[in-house]
């Protein structure tokens, strides 16, 4: 594939040539692959946004260990530093019940009858504030600590969190079907764009393979062709996309103040990101394929 | 040295183009490949530039071995041969100064190179004053000289051509078979398949007669041999 400076200067020629000669054929190719890369972004958007989502959640989330009464602190203390180093454990902290009424007693200050109570006999008990990584992990954690003798109750309220990630799970999947055969749609479009362009250039073809052109030198040309179809396709897409969100956070903040969306310069890196690696895919890909039966000589 | 050892090509539907026939051909040599229409000539010179593969026995080119060449070294095989092909194969849209730079650019010459190559081969072709025309605006012979220029461009170890003078008038038929003397002179080797009676005879070169598929003759100081 060494390659001198001639080469490209003709490579870069001929691609033009081509795309200029079929301009109606590419511009349909660029719409396909802008439509096919809006919905890939569409998809991707979503679960950007769910996962950030559930990030946000995750790490409002923890788990109350409460530990039964008399238990000596030494033990409370052990299990304390047994915990820390098991697996999804985030951050654990400590808290006695006199901070635990505290606490309460903050929260709540209007509930007389509530700080009166545990002002009189502190009803409530020692126990783990538990952060963990991942949200899935929760139940099995909390088994965990129910089996520790010293423990009490375990209350936590992973459901929402855990819904979510399947909901991204699944979103995921569809998205990536859904683009699967958007993909297949799109790159029979650019192979039949590319094809028209080979096909008017069939004699050259089999002239430059007969004088002794490698395949990649007649290759090139139509490859670039393609690549610069599923750039410039992916680029349009990429521009909705940033258009259409930037419109979107600007109406959630009035509609949904508190809904935490992804900040838009994350979105845009990962759909930039995608996009123009599948256009650049696709582009390649469909140019390989509608050369092949031609380079066969 | 082009060998080749025991081949023959059989097609797809059960013809035999080539039956058993083994060849050397040294560089340097001049060489007519005779016999009539069918009889396998171009069979023979599709092997060479591996448009076709052998279907037993084995075609060498120099160091190349056809039957075991990987695609990119078809590429570096074809570069040894220039190739004069029965239809031409020019390129209508473009000049002929385009059609033979052509040949040039595709195997990644330099402009420079290109600048200086393609008038040299235009004049040795007897093409300087054409040099802008289109193909149609060429008689038969001319066109024919396009090719060889085209052949010749890349300085090719063995020039290959395939009824050069097929459709040529007799005189005109004289001169291209001239030129590939000069082209031989300047120490190409050439193979040519002709039917092209009276040039062969008048020529005294060497003659490899081929007849349904089988090397029937083959002469130092051949003549055509054949009454047609």
């Amino acid at each position: 594939m060494a390659m001198n400076l001639n080469g490209v200067s003709y490579i870069v020629r001929e691609t033009m040539r081509n795309l200029i000669r079929n301009s109606w054929m590419s511009l349909a190719s660029v719409s396909t692959v802008a439509i096919s890369m809006f919905v890939l972004s569409f998809f991707l958007v979503l679960t950007i946004n769910l996962n950030h989502v559930t990030a946000v959640l995750q790490s409002q989330v923890e788990m109350k260990i409460f530990i039964n009464r008399h238990v000596p602190r030494s033990q409370e203390l052990a299990l304390l530093r047994q915990a820390r180093h098991w697996p999804d454990v985030r951050r654990i902290d400590f808290f006695t019940k006199q901070q635990a009424a505290a606490s309460l007693k903050q929260e709540f200050p209007d509930q007389r009858d509530l700080v009166a109570l545990i002002s009189k006999s502190n009803p409530l008990f020692d126990g783990y504030d538990v952060y963990t990584y991942r949200p899935q992990a929760i139940p099995q954690l909390a088994e965990r600590f129910h089996k520790e003798s010293i423990v009490h109750t375990v209350v936590y309220e992973g459901q929402v969190v855990s819904r979510l990630d399947k909901l991204s799970n699944i979103l995921r999947w569809v998205g990536w079907i859904v683009e699967g055969l958007l993909g297949l749609a799109t790159l029979f479009i650019i192979v039949n764009t590319i094809r028209l362009a080979v096909f008017a250039r069939r004699r050259e073809v089999q002239v430059m393979k007969l004088v002794g052109a490698t395949d990649w030198f007649i290759r090139w040309p139509f490859v670039l062709e393609g690549m610069v179809l599923g750039i410039l396709g992916s680029l349009v897409a990429d521009g909705l996309v940033d258009g259409g969100y930037r419109w979107l956070t600007g109406a959630a903040a009035v509609a949904l103040p508190f809904w935490p969306l992804a900040p838009l310069h994350s979105v845009m890196s990962e759909v930039l990101m995608f996009t123009l690696i599948g256009g650049v895919l696709v582009g390649v890909l469909a140019s390989m394929v509608a050369l092949r039966r031609f380079l066969r000589i | 040295m082009i060998r080749l050892d025991k081949v023959s090509k059989r097609y797809p539907n059960g013809h035999y183009g080539l039956v058993d026939v083994s060849l050397t051909i040294r560089r340097g040599e001049f060489l007519f490949l005779v016999g009539p229409s069918g009889a396998g000539k171009s069979s023979l010179i599709r092997l060479l530039y591996r448009e076709e593969a052998a279907s037993q026995g084995e075609v060498f080119v120099d160091q190349f071995k056809l039957s075991s060449l990987r695609r990119s070294q078809v590429a570096r095989l074809r570069r040894q041969l220039g190739v004069v092909f029965q239809d031409v194969k020019l390129l209508p849209q473009r000049t002929v100064y385009q059609n033979v730079a052509f040949a040039m650019e595709a195997v990644g010459a330099s402009t420079r190179d290109i600048r200086k190559r393609v008038p040299q081969v235009l004049e040795l072709v007897g093409l300087s004053r054409s040099r802008d025309n289109y193909p149609h605006q060429l008689s038969g012979g001319e066109q024919q000289r396009v090719g060889i220029a085209r052949a010749l461009v890349n300085n090719p170890i063995y020039v290959i051509a395939d009824e050069p003078t097929g459709n040529l008038d007799p005189e005109t038929a004289r001169d291209i078979v001239k030129l590939f003397v000069e082209i031989n002179r300047r120490g190409a080797t050439v193979i040519m398949a002709t039917h092209a009676k009276d040039i062969v005879n008048q020529m005294q070169r060497r003659v490899v007669a081929i007849e349904r598929g089988r090397v029937v003759r083959d002469e130092v100081r051949g003549a055509y041999g054949y009454e047609s």
